[in-house]
């Protein structure tokens, strides 16, 4: 795969040479520690034919105190190494999301439309998780084991070769078999996986569905269900984890082969005058201590696969760029004309069906204009176009005069207030809810704002006031929905969209909007999507959409004034209800 | 972690037992498999001191390398074979017994009101129900850890004082200081370890949050600031991370020094025992292969101590959301149905009495911990009526039906059917006498037919009609698999207004007495929402509802106005828009005139 390791250097280049010196300082660390490790046996088995040839107990004294210098040093030495490969694997991966999530804030929303937010997740937390691992851990321990494994090899070959050769074959066996029954679990565990996010994915929905569970009296129902869950996951489960031991029993087999070839071809040998016993000693202790990085470096290879994947998914994402060309001219100050030009749009997802055709539509600079129509008539669309998150496929949108396409974006979206349906309430403190993080603000201004949308007895009501933090589970729809008001007037935006302001509200506190409203619409130009009569009825001129082009526009007054008029039949069926 | 009712060890102690007793013949199956496991370490190190006394030719040497040798491969061969055994009995086992948990908990927080079924939230049961399920379950080995912890460190101590008192007592001695220094360092690992864990849920929470809330964030223009904010967290993060892992790096290097530090003390101590003869080479390789062990033992005693610190709080945990239940319910004994499907009960076709009038007195909520809910309202619905409880946002509506039909425990008031009380709505205002629909209803992932059924059977056209009657005809015609579409978690495929249209479904199909609906149409269109009320009053059937609809409120027999909790009106929308002043306000002519 030429691509996935071409991205990993990519990768290791640019977000560890910021940190050079860091890395060589952990590769050297870990040497030394590697090679001490090795030492180690040797230093006793020295000892060891120290005694047989009856050195003094000085010398014998002395060689031990040396072991455990040896000793203290090593693990002195991994400490840091580890310590330096944590700092290095943190600094980088914390680089490399703050650069994915800046680029996936700025991709356009035909990009966000195709990935669920659970995918964006998954690649931002994810897979950076993953490639952290990859970089705190490739280097310590996949190397430094592999590192290990080897000189120990060779260690054995230097003193006998046929113990040398005899444990490297069963080394080079075991890895072989390793590879291969973690190739046949691989499968078994996904599964395992899978069904247990299932059988979770149950029982959350469940416990989030008490209310209409207990209501529905299906509660036989939805133990049963539950019941059914555990019944598949079980052989599933049964089955990995099997497929699990046999790892462990492979690790378990080249222990004992290990120590078999040690024991028997060291004793004989040994026997036939071949070896002095310091050797069979350090044969013993070499051949127990090749299990451990043999295990390791399986594990690793994983951890390495999962991570080249990971980057691979990274930089792919990475790669996608914005369909939307930024453009250079800033838009005027104050209230925005705003002006349709036979647009025609269709969702990329779906080419064959034009949401928009060739609408044309303008509203005067101050003015309020009201957008009626069905559920899926390309309102909200209309809205999205103005805001520029998608371009039309023919036709115009002008804005102050400036077609959108060669406004700046920042300019664009500095000047036009966008408040949804759905509200996002961030879990953080009310002043960064109201400025999105944005410390340039001063509290006097959000109180301003919070006082003229009657939220001023809300926020005093709260224990730390503006350091209050909220979530979307302590603010009521409404609540949530004045907030989300009241971030766009902290913009001060030339045209502001509304996408039915009071949908959440009841009627006491709709009201009380409304006379907000006014004052904050002062002197702005207004996009108003209305399904309420009353949100209509603030409009100076009301466009009716359907399927896709204008069927009415006119004075709210006169047609509403007018029986015939499409508006006035949708009020016969609005009044009724509102 | 303080335990509450006087439960603590004993009481962790008998759940074990308890535990310990489902599916005794598997869970024996597993003990003597990770006995045999656990103890087979001691064999290396008496075979490794046999090779070297036969090498020596010591006056021990009665083995000879071939027999050295067999013992070695054959007791290889049986470690394998009990690792397989113990490991698929084990998993098996683990399946049952937290899968016994899990049923236990989520059979307890159904008998709760559906409304508050957890104390806390919902996220917190939801873990609950994951880890703290599979650490009770996994306290099962604990057991049989335990008692090969005892068995190998008494078997293994003996060994070594058969073999050179002297130099054991000066081996264990630092390494019971190195224990006691490990044990003190962990509890401080504890707050580090805590400390990276918030930080890591802050990064990942914020990135949940800026990858559902992108459109906003564009829309505000303020990516930079977002970027700016993660990237803080981030820094902090790495700091608590950085920490964390350096000092369990550090940890690690204190246990794995053990083995070296022990073997280079032996050295020290024994160095002229060595020299006279009395300290045999084997007996070296003896006492260092079992230093090798005391790092992985120690390890595993903490281990043992963590997990049964642990279980205490995943105990505590699980009892807290047992409310009140028996304690020891958490882990009562119960058929988990792994052979065949677990009963379903279907309610009855019909109620067994037809309702003439349903009346609550004096209901009383309060929401723990604050002053808000509801104070004494009173409702009265009789047979056919259409009954609309109305008032302003925070009036106390949704409480009040929830409190009436026992979604909520409600703190006081009387209900009574025909005449006869109702001591628990909860479970006596279901379908067939009640059925009802959320604000905003959730739904189960399956398919459309799945979530409007519920269990119930599918005969006569009951989906069919359902669908008809919640104006969900359309939307189903144009589902690619019509009612057997998968609707995903939660119904994401489904938009809001198809979501609360199921939910009407599943009302419809269960054809009770009595309807109660919450704010029906808060994500509907008009035209829509005017055909499903148009369907609700066809059938003349008795209807309880929220609604700020003028339709509605015109069409009500009586609307029980409530404000802050209590009613301040009821009558007819003339009647009332004639006396009450707060109604004229919300939904009088001036209310709806324009400024």
């Amino acid at each position: 795969m030429p691509r996935t390791s071409d991205s990993n250097w990519v990768f290791l280049r640019k977000y560890l040479r910021p940190q050079r010196t860091s890395v060589i300082l952990m590769v050297a660390l870990l040497l030394g520690s590697i090679v001490v490790e090795v030492a180690e046996p040797r230093i006793v088995s020295y000892f060891i034919e120290s005694v047989q040839l009856g050195a003094s107990e000085e010398t014998l004294l002395r060689i031990a105190l040396v072991f455990l210098g040896a000793a203290l040093a090593r693990q002195v030495m991994h400490v840091l190494a580890s310590f330096a490969s944590e700092r290095v694997a943190w600094t980088a991966t914390n680089a490399l999301r703050a650069d994915l999530t800046a680029h996936v804030l700025n991709l356009d929303l035909t990009f966000h439309e195709s990935r669920s937010p659970g995918e964006l997740i998954e690649r931002i937390d994810g897979d950076v998780n993953e490639i952290a691992q990859f970089f705190s851990t490739l280097i310590v321990r996949l190397l430094g084991n592999m590192l290990l494994l080897v000189f120990i090899l060779v260690s054995l070959f230097v003193i006998d070769w046929r113990i040398g050769a005899a444990c490297t074959g069963v080394v080079v066996v075991g890895m072989l078999l390793l590879q291969r029954v973690s190739r046949m679990a691989g499968p078994r565990w996904q599964a395992d996986r899978e069904q247990s996010a299932l059988f979770f994915g149950y029982v959350s929905e469940a416990l989030r569905a008490t209310e209409d569970i207990r209501s529905s009296s299906a509660v036989s129902y939805a133990m049963a269900r539950f019941h059914r869950q555990l019944r598949t996951w079980l052989p599933v489960k049964v089955r990995a984890e099997a497929w699990g031991s046999l790892i462990w029993i492979v690790v378990s087999m080249v222990f004992v082969a290990l120590a078999a070839v040690s024991f028997g071809l060291g004793g004989g040998l040994f026997q036939a005058g071949a070896v002095p016993l310091s050797d069979v000693y350090l044969v013993v202790t070499y051949s127990v201590m090749l299990a451990t990085p043999m295990e390791v470096i399986r594990e690793q290879l994983q951890h390495l696969q999962r991570a080249t994947a990971a980057m691979w998914r990274v930089s792919e994402l990475l790669a996608v760029s914005s369909k939307l060309r930024n453009g250079t001219k800033p838009l005027p100050s104050g209230p925005l004309s705003v002006e349709f030009r036979d647009v025609t749009f269709s969702y990329e997802r779906d080419p064959g069906s034009k949401v928009l055709r060739d609408l044309t539509l303008s509203i005067e600079p101050g003015a309020t204009l009201g957008l009626v129509g069905r559920t899926g008539a390309g309102k909200t669309t209309m809205a999205h176009l103005l805001f520029r998150m998608y371009d039309p496929r023919h036709g115009q949108v002008r804005l102050g005069g400036v077609d959108v396409k060669d406004a700046d974006l920042k300019s664009l979206r500095s000047r036009i207030g966008f408040v949804t349906q759905d509200v996002h309430i961030f879990d953080a403190t009310v002043r960064d809810n109201l400025t999105f993080f944005d410390t340039g603000v001063d509290d006097a201004r959000l109180l301003d704002i919070l006082h003229t949308l009657g939220l001023r007895p809300w926020l005093t009501a709260l224990p730390d006031g503006m350091d209050t933090r909220i979530s979307g589970s302590s603010v009521s729809a409404g609540q949530a929905q004045l907030i989300a008001l009241a971030r766009v007037f902290i913009k001060d935006p030339g045209l502001v969209i509304l996408d039915e302001p009071s949908s959440r509200l009841d009627p006491g506190t709709g009201h009380l909007l409304e006379r907000a409203l006014d004052r904050l619409l002062e002197n702005r130009t207004c996009v108003v999507i209305a399904h309420r009569l009353d949100t209509i009825r603030r409009a100076d001129t009301v466009a009716v959409i359907d399927g896709g082009r204008v069927t009415e526009h006119g004075a709210t007054r006169d047609l509403l004034g007018e029986p015939a008029s499409r508006l006035a039949e949708l009020c016969r069926a609005g009044e009724v209800l509102e | 972690m303080k335990t509450r009712g006087g439960k603590g060890k004993w009481f962790t102690l008998r759940t074990i037992l308890r535990v310990m007793a489902f599916h005794r013949g598997l869970y024996a199956a597993s003990a003597v498999g990770w006995m045999i496991f656990h103890l087979w370490p001691l064999l290396p190190g008496v075979l490794g001191k046999a090779l070297f006394d036969t090498l020596e030719g010591g006056t021990e040497a009665e083995l000879n390398l071939t027999t050295i040798v067999a013992i070695l491969v054959a007791a290889g061969l049986a470690r394998m074979a009990s690792i397989f055994g113990a490991t698929v009995a084990v998993a098996g086992w683990h399946v049952r017994t937290r899968g016994l948990v899990q049923r236990n908990l989520l059979a307890r927080l159904f008998e709760r009101p559906g409304a508050r079924a957890m104390p806390g939230n919902v996220g917190a049961g939801i873990s609950t129900l994951r880890d703290d399920s599979e650490a009770i379950s996994l306290m099962g080995d604990w057991g049989f850890d335990a008692l090969s912890a005892v068995i190998f460190a008494s078997t293994g101590l003996a060994i070594l004082i058969s073999v050179d008192a002297r130099v054991t007592l000066l081996v264990m001695v630092p390494m019971i200081c190195v224990i006691a220094l490990a044990q003190l360092a962990k509890a401080r690992a504890h707050t580090l370890r805590e400390r990276s864990r918030a930080a890591t849920a802050q990064v990942t929470g914020t990135i949940g949050e800026i990858v559902v809330a992108v459109r906003a964030i564009q829309a505000a223009g303020t990516q930079d600031n977002v970027v700016a904010h993660l990237a803080r967290q981030g820094d902090e993060r790495r700091h608590a991370m950085v920490r964390d892992k350096t000092q369990s790096y550090a940890l690690d290097a204190v246990f794995n020094s053990t083995a070296s530090l022990g073997a280079g003390l032996i050295l020290l101590t024994a160095a002229g025992a060595m020299r006279s003869g009395d300290f045999t080479i084997g007996d070296f390789v003896l006492f260092a292969t079992y230093l090798m062990q005391v790092a992985s033992y120690t390890g595993f005693i903490g281990y043992l101590v963590r997990t049964f610190q642990q279980v205490r709080v995943s105990l505590d945990r699980s009892v807290e959301l047992m409310q009140g239940a028996p304690p020891m319910d958490v882990v009562k004994h119960h058929p988990l149905y792994l052979k065949s499907d677990a009963p379903v009960d279907v309610p009855p076709r019909r109620a067994d009495e037809p309702l003439d009038v349903l009346n609550a007195t004096g209901l009383t909520y309060r929401f723990p911990g604050s002053e808000r809910g509801i104070d004494d309202v009173s409702l009265r619905v009789e047979r056919g009526s259409v009954t609309v409880v109305a008032g302003p946002m925070g009036a106390g509506k949704t409480t009040t039906l929830r409190a009436l039909l026992g979604l909520l425990d409600r703190q006081g008031g009387e209900i009574d059917w025909n005449g006869r009380a109702v001591a628990d709505p909860g479970d006596f205002l279901v379908p067939p006498r009640v059925a009802y629909t959320a604000q905003t209803p959730t739904l189960v992932s399956g398919t459309l037919r799945e979530n409007i059924l519920l269990g119930l059977p599918d005969d006569g056209g009951v989906v069919t009609d359902a669908v008809r009657r919640a104006v969900l005809g359309p939307d189903v015609a144009s589902m690619p698999d019509g009612l057997d579409t998968e609707i995903g978690v939660r119904g994401v495929r489904l938009s809001g207004g198809q979501i609360q249209r199921t939910a009407a479904a599943r009302m419809f199909a269960r054809d009770p007495e009595l309807l109660v609906m919450d704010d029906l149409s808060s994500a509907l269109d008009v035209e829509t929402e005017r055909e499903l009320w148009r369907m609700v009053f066809s059938a003349g059937v008795t209807v309880l509802a929220v609604s700020h609809r003028r339709a509605v409120l015109e069409r009500a027999d009586q609307i029980v106005l409530l404000d802050s909790g209590s009613v301040v009106a009821r009558g007819t929308l003339l009647e009332l828009l004639d006396t009450s002043p707060q109604m004229r306000r919300l939904y009088g002519p001036e209310a709806a005139r324009p400024h």
